[in-house]
């Protein structure tokens, strides 16, 4: 059998760089003129903040995050834009007659990480155009509290009916019932540019022109 | 034995065998749609293909096909050989077939699954059967690519009521013919046929009738795709956030095996499917026993009761104690159930016989019904024969002796197990006795009269053994935890038990197994095993 040489046994050894540990010079020693270097970069942020103020000089709210200077904002005044890829809360998209886009697959349901989708599904009755074709969502329940905002549920949709871009953050409430988002609140928000419609580009079952003709209106 | 090869295996088979079915037997998989061990040979979906190889100093069969080729841009002549059907090829004596190694094989089977394909509408997002469907299983194995057909598919009626329990999508349909031939072969009601020719069949009911004969439910559970869907299932859970355990329908005295399907977040039974017994259910289910998991949920009694006011098990079961105390033995009767397990029923014979000390032991259950010579029974209770043969030193007498009894002031008090009367107009008789002591999974009769009802759980909550008509002993597992304060029923006998000053010790279902084993000896052997009663 083949050894291979100085191959020491156990974990590996650990390797990295020295690093030279701060010289306790007779300036540092001596503290006082430490002391006033800090409380020089002190004064330094203060007089900055004081003039910028003052002036009115305030940076982006976006880019001060990356630059320096003032790193806080006055928050629930002011408001930091959230991208355009922000995920808040949910919404369930309409149809063109108002109706919810959802088919209740429970495909949302079945990625979601967290457990915080609960759909009934319901079945259209006899005579209705959509039966056979699709199902709709008796209840729509989102848990908002259990939720972690993945945005699984919007990529695992098949009909682009569960959107999360509402542009509004998890809001605070007195008790975890009010958490419970039911059918008629997702569907009462709007995208942020004030869309409530589903893109979806198909067609409607029971539209003119659907392909889903039965067969005393196809012939055969 | 005769022996065959198939791919790379010897595969050992019986005479008058198919392929299939001995591949089947030897757990080897043959993708197949049309195809099923319970039923007629049809071989109509080409899906379960394979090559032969010619005996020795044979030629091969092989066919002239045109294939299209890429470089030169035109179809060449091209030979292959002759594929044929597993379901329909006879097996014979070392015979060498191919099923995976086969080029030829793994594209006819691509081909045919595109063909099924075409005209699919592919709504798996709202199709009950995503999940346990064929199409999607073998697309994945044997296809795995896009559809190439860009026309528009053909339409045809979907969502057709067939009848009280199914309902039927002709789009998703492939025509397998599977609910014809199980309508016509096991429920002997040949009520379903195929109608027009091409991709534009259906299944249709004959004129003027329902699908409505007592099996309706197995044509969903032998379809392979879509098409048929159950009524009472539809749309109700997505198949993969169920569980899945091995029980036995406790409908009636036939012990059908079953898979009871449950959605362990709601601890909510759904379903039931047939599990394959061939001494018992051969693959089969009735619709009875099918919707039989209803019962798990409804018309149950979730909590104590004294007097029809709630109260707590402990509280119940110390009432029940004070009623009885100081009754002379001779006076108390104790009503086994043949709805119940043989664990629940041995707990209160141990009871009655070892602690109260009373001989007086009844038996009673649910009225019988309606029967066939398939699989429904006409006792509709799961476990008659397994208390039968428990009582072996005194045999339990009927309901109508008891109520004699009451009427002549022999008996006072009564402790009963069950909920169901044979006869539930002589429930009035128990206003004779002056304590009924119930310990009652459902309303019914016996807890309707009961001054203290106990809560017992079903059968879904609790591991039980169950001894069918022809004398098997089956173990049927649990499925969900109790509801509401229900407890099994051993437990409850155990408490009142208690209560009563004795010292039962059943606190699992293996205390009582382990105390039975000697006296109902057989009826711990597992499932499929006879357990030795006399018929």
């Amino acid at each position: 059998m083949a050894v291979v040489p100085n191959t020491p046994l156990g974990p590996k050894q650990v390797t990295g760089k020295r690093v030279k540990r701060p010289e306790r010079t007779a300036s540092v020693q001596a503290y006082v003129p430490e002391l006033a270097k800090g409380i020089g970069i002190t004064l330094g942020h203060f007089f900055k903040n004081t003039k910028e103020m003052a002036l009115g000089q305030r940076n982006d709210p976006v880019l001060e995050g990356v630059e320096d200077g003032i790193n806080t904002i006055y928050y629930p005044e002011q408001r930091r834009p959230y991208p355009e890829r922000f995920r808040g809360l949910h919404r369930l998209t309409h149809r063109a007659d108002g109706s919810p886009r959802c088919v209740a697959c429970l495909c949302c349901s079945t990625a979601c990480p967290a457990q915080c989708i609960h759909i009934e599904a319901g079945e259209y009755p006899e005579g209705d155009p959509r039966r056979g074709y699709e199902r709709f969502p008796k209840r729509f329940v989102i848990d908002e509290l259990r939720c972690v905002f993945c945005g699984f549920c919007v990529e695992a949709c098949p009909c682009d009916a569960i959107r999360m871009d509402t542009g509004i953050h998890a809001t605070p409430y007195d008790s975890r019932e009010q958490f419970i988002y039911e059918k008629d609140i997702l569907m009462s928000f709007m995208g942020r540019d004030g869309s409530q419609q589903s893109e979806n580009p198909r067609h409607e079952p029971g539209d003119e022109g659907h392909p889903g003709i039965d067969r005393e209106r196809h012939g055969h | 034995m005769s022996t065959f090869k198939l791919d790379d295996r010897t595969i050992e088979f019986q005479p008058g065998d198919t392929v299939i079915q001995a591949a089947h037997r030897a757990g080897i998989d043959i993708p197949h749609y049309c195809w099923h061990p319970g039923l007629s040979v049809a071989a109509n979906c080409r899906m379960c293909l394979v090559e032969v190889k010619p005996p020795p100093g044979r030629p091969a069969l092989m066919l002239s096909v045109l294939h299209w080729d890429e470089e030169q841009h035109e179809y060449v002549d091209q030979k292959k050989p002759k594929l044929q059907p597993a379901c329909q090829l006879g097996a014979s004596e070392g015979m060498e077939v191919m099923s995976q190694t086969s080029e030829h094989v793994a594209r006819a089977r691509a081909a045919v699954q595109e063909l099924l394909l075409l005209n699919h509408p592919v709504d798996c997002p709202i199709c009950d059967q995503a999940g346990e469907c064929r199409l999607q299983d073998y697309w994945l194995e044997h296809q795995g690519t896009k559809k190439r057909m860009r026309d528009e598919v053909i339409h045809k009626p979907k969502a057709q009521v067939f009848g009280p329990t199914i309902v039927y999508d002709a789009e998703r349909c492939i025509i397998c013919t599977r609910c014809v031939r199980f309508s016509a072969e096991v429920a002997k009601d040949p009520v379903l046929d195929v109608r027009e020719r091409g991709n534009l069949n259906e299944i249709v009911v004959s004129p003027g009738r329902e699908l409505d004969h007592p099996y309706t439910l197995m044509t969903e559970y032998v379809c392979p795709v879509g098409a048929l869907t159950s009524r009472d299932f539809r749309f109700k859970a997505r198949v993969w956030f169920l569980r899945s355990v091995r029980s036995v329908c406790v409908g009636c005295a036939t012990g059908c095996n079953a898979f009871t399907d449950y959605d362990p977040r709601s601890q909510e039974v759904h379903r039931y499917r047939p599990r394959e017994n061939l001494e018992v259910n051969q693959y089969w289910m009735c619709d009875e026993g099918m919707l039989d998991y209803r019962r798990i949920h409804d018309g149950r009694i979730l909590h104590a009761r004294v007097e029809g006011e709630r109260t707590s098990v402990e509280a119940a079961a110390k009432k029940a104690a004070k009623l009885l105390k100081g009754v002379p033995a001779d006076h108390i009767a104790v009503v086994l159930s043949a709805e119940h397990s043989n664990e629940d029923n041995f707990a209160l014979l141990t009871l009655a016989r070892d602690y109260l000390g009373t001989g007086h032991l009844f038996v009673s259950g649910r009225p019988s019904g309606e029967g066939d010579d398939v699989l429904r029974h006409r006792d509709k209770n799961p476990n008659t024969a397994g208390v039968t043969a428990m009582c072996t030193s005194t045999p339990p007498l009927s309901m109508p002796v008891l109520f004699k009894s009451l009427e002549e002031g022999r008996i006072t008090h009564v402790v009963a197990l069950g909920s169901q009367l044979p006869d539930a107009d002589k429930a009035p008789g128990f206003r004779r006795c002056k304590a009924l002591i119930a310990v009652s999974t459902h309303d019914g009769p016996i807890p309707e009269h009961a001054s203290v009802v106990l809560p017992a759980s079903s059968w879904a909550e609790s591991d039980g053994t169950f001894v069918s008509a022809n004398g098997l002993a089956q173990q049927s597992e649990r499925a969900i935890r109790p509801l509401g304060d229900s407890q099994p029923a051993f437990r409850l006998v155990t408490a009142l038990g208690a209560a009563l000053g004795h010292s039962l010790s059943f606190k699992q279902v293996a205390d009582v197994q382990r105390a039975m084993a000697p006296d109902a000896g057989a009826a711990l052997e597992g499932n499929a095993t006879p357990a030795g009663i006399s018929p």
